[in-house]
């Protein structure tokens, strides 16, 4: 698409001067950082922020991996063991996975994508961040005040009895909540204001069509979960009944408003992932996309129907039949813009020039693991089914495989692909594709047996389990440990380069959106001049394959 | 994308706004016939609300409701005037909720029919027991 | 800021007593500043609307389960004061529109005026809420010093829910109205005092002269927030006072 003539020239001429400073050296110190309102930079304390979160989260999870290798759980009491878990899901999905894409990725991206010196409302990003710190903070906090032991889903009436910091860990999801509203906010204006003159909506990479799409559920979406949490915390501390049946409230109703957006969330959770892995396709296999239309639309679909299918979550919850039944048929329909999604990237990769570099591999690691994650959900979808599998761990099983391995896959596949871009350095490949296919394998050792013992009943949450499950079990535990070798071999390379990395291409890997036509690392406002499109997108035509071996000064 | 770039700085003394870009100025005489509208309604709301009607008695209240926001909306607001970019995405939070209203108040209104729905007991209900707290149980 | 000759874009203040805008460093043009905080904030007040519309979710729902509860709930109200409110809210809802036209004809005084006049329309509708909070303690609907009180598993009786003249002895679960009309009104007129002290920074930013024909935007804004508490208790009212 887009070429941008004039760059490349003002490169040439300001080579001099201008070959210092970009975003990472311009300024320094802590108030430089602490104070920023430029996106890379509060990209980048997302990127660390999340990252540890994730670690976190991680660690969690290999307690939880641990102590279930014993039929009698072999670390914990079976009160902390629900905290475990807990901390783990609320961890992962309120601190990680909610937030990591767009705000780590999209704020780094998102802007050089459009050729914009930054997004519309800076300041408004910056006190996202800080939201999400402070969320972070109110989290660990909640840990400290004696941990919460609800599951990360807050069901009343338990979360209303459960002696616990509830109402912190309510507040802290009230505040991530805003964060997240401010960055989808933030995003859509920016989408909607400061594209660069000549990239029309048809020319957007469709990363930002992605982000888009998933702003829109969080502005509309992650008020009712606050307004939600702000309930049960006022119904712990002055006990208006709302949610509580002992005055005369219906827990039901709690549920409906907890998935009216955790639904949504889901596809806030997943739709970036969508979108890094469309653009990955495309540039690793320097092919134009197939479908272009049908997978920008295609987010914008699930983006609507993912607000009309959150019953399916309540299947056993005392919801009315009739309801159950519009829910499960509704379901099935969020499987279409999702199939179309999948069959466009393999197409795509199809008699494409692939490079089987290590954001490629990842990428083709969530094309397996998704379409197992996406199908095994529309079983789940089928009411009849649901009844017997609901709340096994063919449940934990499925969303592991969208959470994790396609989600978390598709953070790291992005986050491989930008990370020249992001630092001007690059990572040991050789080291990031065995990372990668430890990882590969290390996932799918954890979840496959879950998929099995659940569909034979084990239930999700416990802390013991009848000796029968044991050998699914062990298997579990011993994927989780291949899992946490990959990763930890991931964030040793990553690191390792910013210290003694090669120096990166200009243009890594041969991309032709802007955000790999502007200098990198990118400086303060991004491009020297700014730049016009007048290319369709993803047209290798124009690629400059010189910027592709020019190291970075 | 915004595309109404007029040159701006130096030209535009005396119109009111026109540096950040077309705006509607309202008369203040329109905003008092607003004012006046609502005030009106606010009675009407409270009549309608001494006579009893029956269940419409709601409809009434939350029609003359809808219409006095719709005033604000559009007057008040300026929203009559606004881009159509930012009609859409207020309006649109308003159909988002009623998604909100209309699942989980048919929920409840259909769960009293659940007792109407037959249920077929099959053979299978019966000859199910609870199982042994035998470690080899469901071995096969 | 920016490193290759790029200047910022002023607009010129239209007389003396104002003072010039700067735009801010990543917008080339005014109209691109002023559209993007606009869209921004409508998907601001976008948010609003759909958290409370949780809470008119949940008066709904109760209101099919209990309709007796809530029709007696609702006689308990004072609709005098409710529609004394509803007239105070609408008067400043008035003076916010003829603040924000002010500020868009740069009359400096009126805007200062009319924005004034609506931050005693905001605090006249919290001395009036805050009688009809008093009369709801006086008759135990509400007990604001025992809200906080732990709830009793044994009796199951609520702390500040009294009910002292027994009214809504027949019906069930009478605090449920009451918990709602608490919540609702409580956030709304927590939205009214925040309003309050947004309306107080713009006079404070319309004295210095900062607004003008050229440069309103944080009036507006302001605006059209007050406009949405307004927008809220014209469906806080009826529901609540005149419940049918």
């Amino acid at each position: 698409m887009t070429t941008n003539v004039p760059v490349i020239d003002t490169h040439a001429h300001h080579a001099p001067e201008a070959g210092g400073t970009n975003y990472l050296n311009n300024r320094s110190g802590f108030w430089s950082w602490a104070g920023t309102l430029d996106h890379k930079r509060i990209g980048l304390m997302y990127l660390v922020g999340v990252s540890i979160a994730f670690l976190c989260g991680g660690l969690f999870a290999l307690l939880v991996r641990l102590h279930l290798w014993e039929p009698k759980g072999m670390l914990f009491d079976n009160a902390q063991y629900n905290q475990i878990f807990t901390l783990h899901g609320a961890f992962m999905v309120f601190l990680f996975v909610i937030p990591a894409i767009p705000g780590s990725l999209g704020n780094m991206v998102l802007p050089l994508m459009l050729g914009a010196k930054d997004v519309a409302l800076p300041r408004l990003n910056l006190l996202s961040f800080y939201l999400w710190l402070t969320g972070a903070v109110l989290a660990t906090l909640a840990i400290v005040l004696g941990g919460f032991d609800t599951g990360w889903t807050f069901y009343t009436p338990y979360s209303l009895y459960t002696q616990q910091a509830v109402v912190t860990i309510g507040l802290a999801i009230f505040v991530l909540g805003f964060s997240s509203i401010f960055t989808g906010l933030n995003f859509i204006v920016t989408v909607h204001k400061l594209r660069a003159p000549g990239l029309t909506w048809f020319r957007m990479p469709l990363f930002v069509w992605a982000l888009y799409a998933t702003s829109l559920l969080q502005v509309l979406a992650t008020p009712v979960l606050g307004i939600t949490v702000l309930l049960v915390a006022f119904e712990r501390l002055y006990h208006i009944g709302i949610f509580d049946p002992r005055l005369g409230g219906d827990p039901v109703l709690f549920e409906h408003f907890f998935w009216f957006y955790s639904h949504p969330a889901v596809y806030i959770m997943v739709l970036p992932a969508f979108g890094i892995i469309s653009e990955l396709v495309s540039v690793h296999s320097r092919k134009p996309l197939f479908g272009y239309k049908l997978i920008a639309f295609s987010s914008l679909a699930i983006a609507i129907i993912s607000f009309l299918v959150w019953g399916h979550h309540m299947f056993t919850s005392g919801q009315s039949t009739y309801a159950m039944f519009a829910f499960s048929f509704l379901t099935f329909f969020v499987a279409i813009p999702t199939a179309i999604k999948e069959f466009s990237w393999v197409a795509t990769i199809w008699k494409g020039s692939i490079a089987l570099n290590s954001p490629m591999l990842y990428t083709l690691a969530f094309l397996i693991i998704f379409a197992i994650g996406g199908l095994t959900g529309v079983i789940l979808g089928a009411l009849n089914v649901d009844i017997h599998l609901h709340d096994t761990y063919f449940v934990v099983a499925h969303f592991h495989y969208v959470m994790m391995g396609s989600i978390a896959l598709a953070f790291f596949a992005g986050l491989h692909h930008w990370w020249p871009k992001m630092f001007g350095v690059m990572y040991d490949e050789f080291l990031a594709k065995i990372a990668c296919a430890i990882i590969f394998i290390g996932f799918n050792a954890t979840f496959l047996p879950q998929f099995i013992m659940g569909s034979r009943g084990m239930p999700r949450r416990y802390a013991t389990y009848v000796p029968d499950y044991a050998p699914y079990h062990a298997a579990s535990t011993v994927g989780v440990i291949i899992l946490t070798v990959g990763i930890g071999m991931m964030v040793f390379y990553l690191v390792a380069s910013l210290f003694q990395g090669k120096k990166a291409m200009q243009n890594q890997w041969g991309g032709v959106t802007l955000d790999w036509l502007c200098p990198t690392p990118p400086p303060l406002e991004n491009f020297d001049v700014p730049p016009k499109v007048v290319h369709e997108v993803y047209d290798y035509s124009t690629l400059d394959y010189q910027s592709m071996q020019t190291p970075v000064r | 994308m915004s595309a109404h770039d007029h040159s701006h700085g130096h030209d535009a003394h005396g119109h009111g706004g026109l540096q950040m870009g077309h705006h509607h100025i309202s008369s203040s005489a329109m905003f008092l016939n607003v004012l006046i509208a609502l005030l009106i309604l606010t009675g009407i709301t409270v009549g309608a609300s001494r006579v009893d009607f029956g269940p419409a008695n709601m409809l009434i209240a939350m029609a003359i409701a809808s219409v006095k926001a719709s005033l604000v909306i559009a007057f008040f607001m300026h929203v009559k005037w606004d881009t159509a970019i930012n009609k859409i995405v207020f309006l649109s939070s308003f159909l988002f909720l009623s998604l909100l209203f209309i699942f989980t108040l048919s929920d409840h209104a259909t769960r009293r029919l659940d007792g109407e729905l037959t249920v077929r007991h099959t053979n299978v209900q019966y000859q199910w027991t609870q199982p042994k707290a035998d470690p080899n149980h469901g071995k096969h | 800021m920016s490193h290759d000759g790029h200047h910022s874009v002023v607009i010129p203040a239209p007389g003396p007593e104002f003072v010039p805008h700067t735009v801010a460093h990543h917008f080339d043009t005014p109209v691109q500043e002023f559209q993007s905080a606009k869209l921004g904030f409508w998907l601001f007040l976008a948010t609003e609307i759909l958290l409370f519309g949780g809470l008119f979710a949940a008066y709904f729902y109760y209101h099919e389960v209990y309709p007796e509860t809530f029709r007696l709930g609702g006689q308990q109200l004072d609709w005098k004061l409710g529609a004394i409110n509803t007239t105070v809210l609408l008067l400043s809802s008035w003076t916010m529109a003829m603040g924000v036209r002010s500020a868009q004809t740069s009359q400096k005084q009126k805007t200062l005026m009319f924005c004034g006049l609506t931050v005693v329309g905001a605090l006249a509708f919290m001395v009036i809420k805050f009688f009809e909070y008093k009369a709801k303690h006086e008759h135990g609907f509400v007990v604001f010093s025992e809200l906080f009180a732990p709830y009793d598993q044994a009796t199951g009786s609520l702390a500040w829910f009294k009910d002292y003249d027994g009214v809504m002895a027949g019906v069930p679960h009478g605090h449920l109205f009451f918990a709602i009309y608490l919540t609702m009104t409580a956030i709304h007129g927590l939205h009214v005092i925040i309003g309050a002290g947004l309306i107080l920074w713009i006079m404070v930013g319309a004295a210095k002269g900062r607004f003008h024909n050229g440069y309103f935007l944080p009036v507006d804004l302001v605006g059209l927030y007050w406009h949405l508490v307004d927008l809220i208790w014209i469906f806080l009212f009826p529901l609540l006072y005149l419940v049918p």
